[in-house]
């Protein structure tokens, strides 16, 4: 252990790290959402998503600074399960009624006309209550909400 | 080459990734109101990982941290999905302490 921790010196690797992993995650979780929400074709942010996770991992593995390095491997990371989010897996909750499609993209108006599970309502803006919803309550907020 | 930055981000993918597990299955046993906890142990492991001067702990304890706080608040979404259907849902949970004072609180959501 005494080799492990210091007495006086710090280490700012784990707090760069905790930074990046923390900003890196809510800033895919707020972005993915709202751009596969409003951009037509999905492949374009996609693809720009995959580009700057290839330059964020490329930026780490040349800077000779370890700080540095972590932060633009942590970032490249999120970024590039962004491009795979933006492309595939947050469509498919678009299509399968988990998170809300907008009927004002042409791209999700198709996925509306095409999946009959596919919703506009957002089932996540609410407050847990503590049990669960019976098929007669899911169907009324349905009901309400159209 | 510096490979430091790149394994740390490949480890730390792991470590969110294990965020979607614990997350699931931490409401289903312990409900949402667990959330203070979290954000404290999370906060914990963050402070901790200053002490600590081998590089590769300090930057996963810092990760580690860092998505046991983000996971936090993604407890309160977890268990309107657990409502919804959209997971098992289990009515028993093993409540915190002093959870009638959290409850008064609004659970974190990013």
């Amino acid at each position: 252990m005494r080799r492990i921790i210091f007495d006086m010196e710090l280490n700012w690797i784990g707090l760069a790290a905790a930074a990046a992993t923390f900003f890196g995650v809510w800033l895919g979780h707020v972005s993915v959402r709202k751009i596969e929400r409003e951009v037509e074709h999905i492949w374009i942010p996609s693809v720009l998503a995959l580009l700057s996770g290839v330059g964020l991992e490329i930026a780490s593995f040349l800077t000779p600074n370890l700080i540095l390095s972590t932060i633009c491997g942590i970032l490249g990371v999120t970024v590039l399960w962004d491009a795979l989010e933006l492309a595939v897996r947050q469509p498919r909750r678009v299509r399968e009624g988990f998170a809300p499609a907008n009927p004002n993209n042409p791209r999700h108006a198709k996925i509306l006309a095409m999946h009959t599970q596919a919703t506009t309502i957002d089932w996540l803006a609410r407050d847990p209550r503590g049990t669960p919803y019976t098929n007669t309550e899911l169907e009324a907020l349905k009901e309400r909400s159209l | 080459m510096n490979w430091f930055g790149f394994s740390v981000g490949i480890l730390t993918l792991f470590i969110i990734g294990l965020g979607f597990v614990w997350v699931i299955r931490g409401e289903r046993y312990f409900g949402y109101l667990w959330w203070p906890y979290v954000i404290a142990l999370g906060a914990s492991c963050v402070l901790g990982s200053l002490f600590i001067s081998n590089i590769w702990i300090s930057a996963l304890l810092g990760g580690f941290g860092a998505s046991l706080t983000w996971g936090s608040t993604e407890l309160k979404e977890q268990a309107i999905r657990g409502e919804l259907g959209w997971y098992p849902f289990r009515e028993k949970k093993i409540l915190p302490p002093l959870v009638d004072v959290i409850k008064k609180w609004k659970a974190p959501s990013l």
